[in-house]
């Protein structure tokens, strides 16, 4: 369960980064908000990367499934992606109000996310993939930056 | 051109789905209050044939509407479960469901019309064990089981366990069955509809919900991964051996209260270890909802040693407000949601946000209302002029519920006729 161990570590790391900013914007902190806002953005965009660039492919070669769970992982990315663009601007604006309601849609939106790779993709990456490939590509995943 | 709306969406039922099931929980709502109207304080008396259609209304009609629709749309989510069809599938359970109720809530007051005891059963019994059949069947074939798939397929056996005992029930009293059984098997059925199906389900969705909605620390393992299972043999168990002695009810009920009461304790704990330090209503629904679950086993271990109607009454209170608490919390995190996501799943360039669709102040209210209701329902098992209050705040609150519901269909429909879309096309 090497491949779901990680990942999942790195969920929980985005959500903890995520609550932190969504605290921040409640409080009106804006300055604060904004660089927590950032390093959440980095720490899940980094995280797509790792999936869409290795674990997916890897995942898509062994099992020859291309059109399967990892397409609706990357169009729920693309979601996030632009969820992501849209507190962006509501940051900038200090909107409270639309800055904190589109930070409960991300919040669904990514643990929605969250628990269809976390129950199914990973647990299949997992037994799917050979030892020897699931090491390297964790490895890679893990020298990865955005 | 890569169809970007199917892929998503595939995952998640018709947003109207949901949408009736929740509508059609608010109406059952609204109509257990006029039932509190006319019925009065004879509610607190569990054997009155007034409890009895109450309760029903309150179990099946609110109850197992609101837990069918969040079902449907969260069993994509949590368990990986694609229904197919699955507006017909709501549909086949839905009509002949509610249709059901109404012929058994006029049975259980025209006593003598037996075979309206035979057409709910023929209602009921087909829509529910139905959809039943097909979602353990989907549950039964996952390669991949979590703590929530588990415990899930656990709350459906309950839940037809529970409406075969009631199939038992309603033949003695239109006549079909002799019913030597009777005592014991209303004993367990509304033990496995209570517990093994209303909290065992609360409990199942929450060791996903809590964790990861309001980031909070996960349950511990043993817990996790034997709390179903041990809840679920238990209520087989004392059902089995109840039929020789009776009395392990008794026995059955004491740990049973110490099981929910000790979840009811750990789960109040993750929410004080939150790192998601925002409070919103939903945050304050699950604490009512835990806190009457644990005021409601205190009471049921009272009940019985000391034979005192008013604990009794407050137990049935404290359970109810228990249910309907958590039903609230998540029905305020899943219409919104839904609303938002449907819309944006579809292109729209800028759907109503979340907010927009439920501002968090309307949902305060009714948490207002809510707490306001429960807090009456209790005071009035010792002030019987308070009843008539509580049943027109149990009308409110079902109606403020069903207000949101229209609300975010017009505005969902509002959006298809008005808003613009992206265009997908030009993006390939």
């Amino acid at each position: 369960m090497i491949i779901s161990n990680y990942m999942k570590n790195e969920h929980r790391e985005c959500d903890t980064l995520f609550a932190s900013a969504e605290e921040a914007i409640a409080l009106g902190e804006w300055d604060v908000a904004e660089e927590r806002f950032l390093a959440f953005s980095n720490e899940a965009l980094t995280h797509f990367k790792k999936e869409e660039e290795e674990l997916f492919p890897a995942f898509e070669a062994q099992t020859g499934m291309t059109e399967g769970p990892t397409q609706v992982m990357r169009y729920e990315h693309e979601q996030v992606r632009g969820l992501l663009g849209n507190m962006a601007e509501s940051l900038e604006a200090k909107d409270k109000d639309a800055c904190l309601s589109l930070a409960e849609s991300m919040m669904i939106l990514l643990q929605q996310h969250n628990m269809k790779e976390e129950q199914m993709l990973y647990a299949m990456c997992d037994r799917v993939l050979p030892a020897e490939l699931k090491e390297k590509t964790l490895e890679t995943m893990k020298n990865m930056s955005l | 051109m890569l169809n970007q709306n199917g892929l998503s969406l595939d995952q998640a039922p018709p947003i109207f789905v949901v949408f009736r099931f929740f509508f059609v929980g608010a109406l059952f709502g609204i109509l257990s209050g006029l039932f509190v109207l006319f019925f009065q304080e004879t509610i607190f008396n569990a054997h009155s044939t007034e409890a009895i259609i109450l309760t029903h209304t309150l179990t099946l009609g609110v109850m197992l509407s609101f837990m069918f629709g969040a079902l449907f749309q969260m069993l994509p989510v949590i368990a990986g479960i694609k229904l197919t069809s699955p507006d017909l599938k709501a549909n086949l359970l839905l009509y002949p469901f509610i249709v059901g109720i109404i012929a058994l809530l006029f049975a259980f007051k025209l006593t003598t019309v037996s075979w309206l005891f035979l057409l709910a059963s023929v209602l009921l019994g087909g829509s529910l064990l139905g959809i039943i059949v097909i979602l353990l069947k989907n549950l039964f074939s996952l390669e991949n089981h979590t703590s929530t798939s588990k415990g899930t397929t656990y709350t459906l056996l309950s839940l037809g366990i529970a409406v075969l005992f009631a199939l038992y029930l309603t033949g003695t009293l239109a006549g079909v069955t002799e019913g030597s059984a009777y005592s014991h098997i209303k004993e367990a059925h509304y033990s496995f509809g209570l517990y093994g199906w209303i909290a065992l389900l609360i409990i199942s969705i929450s060791f996903q919900v809590i964790e990861m909605f309001y980031v909070t620390p996960p349950f511990p393992k043993l817990f996790l991964n034997y709390m179903p299972a041990t809840l679920f043999i238990l209520l087989l168990l004392a059902s089995l051996v109840g039929i020789f002695y009776p009395s392990i009810w008794l026995l059955a009920d004491i740990l049973l209260a110490l099981l929910l009461g000790s979840y009811a304790v750990l789960t109040l704990k993750r929410f004080t270890q939150r790192k998601r330090p925002l409070t919103d209503a939903t945050v304050w629904f699950w604490r009512l909802g835990l806190s009457s679950l644990l005021l409601s086993m205190l009471s049921l271990l009272l009940t019985l040693f000391i034979d005192y109607d008013p604990i009794k009454a407050l137990s049935y209170i404290a359970f109810s407000s228990f249910g309907l608490s958590i039903v609230f919390a998540m029905f305020y995190k899943i219409v919104p949601f839904l609303t938002w996501f449907h819309l944006n799943s579809q292109g729209y360039i800028s759907p109503p946000m979340m907010h927009q669709i439920i501002h968090p102040k309307m949902m305060m209210k009714h948490l207002y209302i809510h707490t306001a209701t429960i807090v009456t329902f209790i005071f009035a098992i010792f002030i019987p002029q308070l009843i008539f209050l509580a049943g027109l705040l149990t009308i409110l609150s079902f109606g403020w519920a069903g207000y949101q519901v229209v609300n975010a269909h017009l505005l969902y429909r509002k959006t298809q006729k008005t808003g613009k879309k992206f265009n997908m096309g030009s993006m390939y």
